[in-house]
């Protein structure tokens, strides 16, 4: 009954918190570019917005895709606060990426066709990363549950420094920010339009905007694990990380699929080896 | 009641094969690889739930069993010197003698024919074996009846070539169903050996330049399999004096020498698989029909490998070689993934993906702890339901757009929506939860989660599968869509079968947690507790139940919210404003203000993972890592 009520409880305040972060983002990158920026509450109204306006499409199946990858997201978001196995989370996080690529596969603009293959390879390079992120946290504390790793008495930051910067990578990757988002910029003119969702429109693109807030929720989740023994260290943690995410944007170019691809599985298996090794020999 | 099922099971289809080659009417030929299907599936479940058994068939008219498999046994390798001479290939030749003469001397000096050894030992491992044999596999030669009818169609010869076609298709199941019940080592090597030559005839069948060559490459790598497998079980006689396999696995971790001739039947089991560096003759096995492919990577040969090396597991557990197999399987998972994401071929993809699941069932073996083996199982039973269904719905789509290249797939939902939606659903149960295969590798990965080296390679590999599998998912569906599709005609028996697999792949999975309880659970010991349709246990949680629920409702409400899109506008691609006007074109306005059709075709990055740049270092990699896993058990 617990966990059912936890779910619930997942899933009605991960999207409100989602779009609140997003709307401190877009002040506090507003405010690094010396400008003034829209007020906190814009995503909300945005959104409220895109639900709004006509329904258009292109293909039936974008609109099945599109609410698969929110039932998704929130799914695995319900099963982040019910203290769920991480890998199960993850994996169920995977129905939902896997059909925002298929439904932007699904119609054949070229931009949404381009938008998703990138999509794909952002998908390659951060999902190792969260596996071993995963496998690191279960050889500290002998669980992937995280009921289990709650337990655990010391932040997994002072054992897992290293992987806690690869997990940064994966965020940065996720969250589709500089100098990772070629597959749909957050800047909507730029080079690919948007990318995988150019076709999507009106309250089908509602519908994807609200399921990014719960990825967005699902990362900073995982993120809080790392300094789970302290309300204030955990919150300090997650500000500090997204702040870091936000300077990183403002202040990288983009960079293509090959870079990405060599940089961040190099970079990113090096470090989590380091650490592992290092896990070991302590 | 137990040795007429187990007649049923062997020597039913041998009966069968010999009726499909001689009685040469194509209705007759249908309606007795029906009959026997059916009978087969249906013994299969009876002696699933007959249970455990160990059993002897003592003799037939006075001569004992025991001698009549070693004279098929010698008869059957002097057919292969024989195609070996007819080949004119010296490698085949060096391997079928390089068997005969260590079996003849082994057979007529050193065994002691006095000694009872049960021919037959049924586990759960067999029994599950037994089923997925007889179920997938006589579905795959249901949907070859209509297949191969079109089949020569395309061909137009001039006279059938289907009765050879079916002898070998239906007598390599009662081979596979010998090899996995065999106790008597000697009796699971000639059916191992039936086997490749059946699937030495089956790759070879329509005689084409390519097919026979790719067929002597198959005979020759299985061949060198045969070999070791000769060497290791006369080494293991040499230490244990036994024949009974259950004997020699016990014998296992006892003595350090038990370790070298039980690393040679694992490379035995191999080259079966198709591990790297042996792939190539599984790579080439496509040019057969698909039926054979589907056979192949699903329910038989392939299979055979990976049941012996997760057989002999126990025998093994706790050593180097046992660290030496999970790091081979876990190298093959990723790199057979790494190269399916540079190819377009449909077949192509499938078969490295095929290769890529066997390395993953094999680290399991390797891996060797009651969650891994489990793992493993489970990996068995669902891959093949999966795979099998993919392969078929790869012949269907190529028989009705006359193309297996995944770039001419694009939009096939318009063309043919059934089987376009089939393939999906394929696709889906062999990527994502809660379905049998993803299950399996969620207990791999966690069970890996202690080696470092493993763990990575299994990280890398489980996203590289992802890529290559949702992209040819997505393309499926590429078209500018509104309307309602018309339904799409498909002869009875390819409905029936690709139904009929997507049904176990889906239905199945959805009965994993019973799977478990009541068949993996006694056989390799209890890893996890089951409440509710949840596998849970410290270290990791799977609602099986729950998310099925879930995730089932979530695609009955998209769809049903897809349905209400009816009634909405109709958007036009995006073209920057370029769109020629008229309606239903999908052209832009281009240079010299011609008309340019919107094309767009898949990233295959062949610049990373390109088959040419890859395989050589991939090979070379494998080979330091069995020398790695022999030398180490020496």
């Amino acid at each position: 009954m617990q966990t059912i009520i936890l779910i619930i409880l997942g899933i009605v305040i991960a999207p409100v918190l989602g779009g609140l972060i997003a709307g401190l983002d877009r002040r506090v990158t507003a405010r690094l570019q010396s400008r003034f920026g829209p007020p906190i509450l814009q995503p909300f109204y945005d959104v409220a917005k895109l639900f709004g306006k006509d329904k258009v499409v292109s293909n039936f199946w974008q609109v099945f895709c599109s609410w698969v990858y929110l039932i998704a997201a929130a799914l695995s978001v319900g099963l982040l606060f019910a203290g769920s196995d991480l890998l199960l989370i993850f994996f169920v996080q995977a129905i939902g990426a896997v059909f925002l690529v298929m439904g932007g596969l699904s119609t054949p603009s070229p931009y949404s066709q381009v938008g998703s293959q990138r999509e794909l390879i952002q998908v390659l390079t951060y999902e190792p990363l969260l596996i071993l992120v995963f496998a690191s946290i279960f050889m500290v504390t002998g669980s992937f549950r995280i009921d289990e790793i709650l337990a655990y008495e010391q932040p997994l930051l002072v054992q897992l420094p290293l992987m806690f910067v690869v997990l940064g990578y994966a965020l940065t990757i996720k969250l589709r920010k500089s100098p990772f988002d070629f597959s749909t910029s957050h800047h909507g003119h730029q080079e690919l339009v948007k990318g995988m969702l150019t076709e999507f429109s009106g309250p089908y693109l509602g519908i994807i905007e609200i399921g990014h807030w719960y990825e967005t929720i699902f990362i900073l989740g995982i993120c809080a694990l790392f300094w789970h023994t302290s309300l204030v260290g955990c919150v300090l943690l997650i500000a500090s990380t997204y702040f870091a995410e936000l300077i990183i944007d403002n202040t990288m170019a983009r960079m293509t699929w090959r870079w990405m691809l060599k940089y961040v599985w190099s970079i990113g298996l090096a470090m989590s080896f380091v650490n592992l090794i290092w896990l070991y020999a302590g | 009641m137990l040795p007429m099922m187990l007649v049923l099971a062997i020597l039913l289809p041998l009966v069968a094969a010999v009726g499909c080659y001689f009685l040469r009417v194509s209705a007759i030929r249908s309606l007795i690889v029906l009959c026997t299907g059916v009978v087969l599936a249906a013994v299969s479940l009876a002696l699933l739930g007959q249970g455990t058994f160990t059993y002897s068939p003592g003799t037939i008219v006075g001569i004992s069993w025991d001698s009549i498999i070693t004279l098929a046994d010698f008869a059957l390798l002097f057919v292969m010197l024989y195609y070996a001479f007819k080949l004119k290939n010296q490698m085949i030749k060096i391997f079928v003698i390089l068997q005969i003469i260590p079996l003849a001397v082994f057979e007529m000096f050193f065994v002691d024919h006095a000694v009872e050894t049960p021919a037959i030992f049924a586990d759960s491992l067999s029994l599950i074996m037994v089923a997925v044999i007889s179920v997938i596999g006589s579905l795959i030669c249901f949907f070859a009846i209509p297949y191969m009818k079109e089949h020569e169609e395309h061909l137009h010869l001039v006279k059938s070539r289907q009765p050879q076609f079916f002898f070998f298709l239906v007598l390599f199941l009662g081979a596979m169903n010998g090899l996995v019940l065999s106790n008597n080592i000697l009796w699971l090597y000639f059916f191992f050996e039936v086997t490749t030559f059946c699937s030495f005839m089956l790759i070879g069948h329509d005689q084409t330049q390519i097919a026979v060559k790719n067929a002597t490459r198959a005979l020759m790598l299985n061949a060198l399999g045969g070999v070791a497998f000769v060497f290791g079980m006369i080494w293991a006689y040499a230490e244990t004096g036994s024949l009974d396999l259950q004997v020699i696995i016990q014998a296992g971790p006892m003595g350090g020498l038990m370790l070298a001739p039980l690393g040679l039947l694992c490379l035995a089991g191999f080259t079966k698989a198709a591990q790297v560096p042996f792939q190539s003759w599984l790579l080439g096995a496509m040019v057969a029909p698909t039926p054979v492919s589907a056979l192949l990577h699903s329910s038989t040969m392939v299979k055979a490998g990976v049941y012996i090396v997760l057989r002999l597991a126990p025998a093994y557990a706790g050593t180097f070689l046992s660290q030496g197999i999970a790091l081979c399987g876990a190298f093959t998972f990723l790199a057979c993934a790494a190269i399916a994401i540079s190819q377009s071929n449909g077949k192509k993809i499938l078969a490295y993906s095929t290769i890529s699941n066997l390395g993953l069932i094999i680290c399991c073996a390797g891996l060797n702890t009651s969650w891994a083996i489990t793992a493993a199982i489970i990996l068995i039973i669902f891959h093949a339901a999966s795979k099998a269904l993919l392969f078929l719905c790869v012949g269907t789509i190529e028989h009705g757009i006359g193309s297996r290249d995944i770039e001419d797939m694009h939009g096939l939902y318009l063309k043919m929506p059934r089987t376009a939606v089939i393939t999906i659903v394929g696709v889906m149960t062999m990527l994502l939860p809660p379905f049998g295969v993803l299950l399996g590798k969620w207990m791999a990965i966690e069970s890996a989660s202690g080696d470092m080296f493993v763990i990575t390679m299994l990280a890398l590999g489980s996203a590289l599968s992802l890529v290559f599998w949702a992209r040819w998912a997505g393309i499926l569906l590429t078209a500018p869509l509104r309307d309602k599709v018309p339904a799409e005609s498909q002869s009875v028996l390819t409905r029936l079968t690709l139904t009929a697999l997507a049904g176990i792949a889906v239905v199945l999975s959805f009965f994993s947690p019973v799977i478990y309880t009541k068949l993996i659970e006694p056989m390799v010991g209890k890893s996890f507790e089951i409440t509710a349709g949840v596998f849970t246990s410290p270290m990791g949680v799977f609602a099986v139940y729950p998310i099925f629920i879930i995730l089932a409702a979530a695609f009955i409400y998209s769809w049903i919210e897809t349905k209400k899109s009816a009634s909405d506008k109709t958007s036009q691609t995006y073209m920057c404003g370029a769109n020629v006007p008229e309606a239903g074109v999908q052209s832009f306005i281009g240079p010299m203000n011609g008309p340019v059709e919107l094309k767009a075709s898949n990233y295959y990055m062949k610049e990373f993972f390109g088959e040419g740049k890859l395989t050589l270092w991939v090979n070379f990699v494998a080979l330091a890592l069995i020398v790695l896993m022999l030398g180490g058990a020496l």
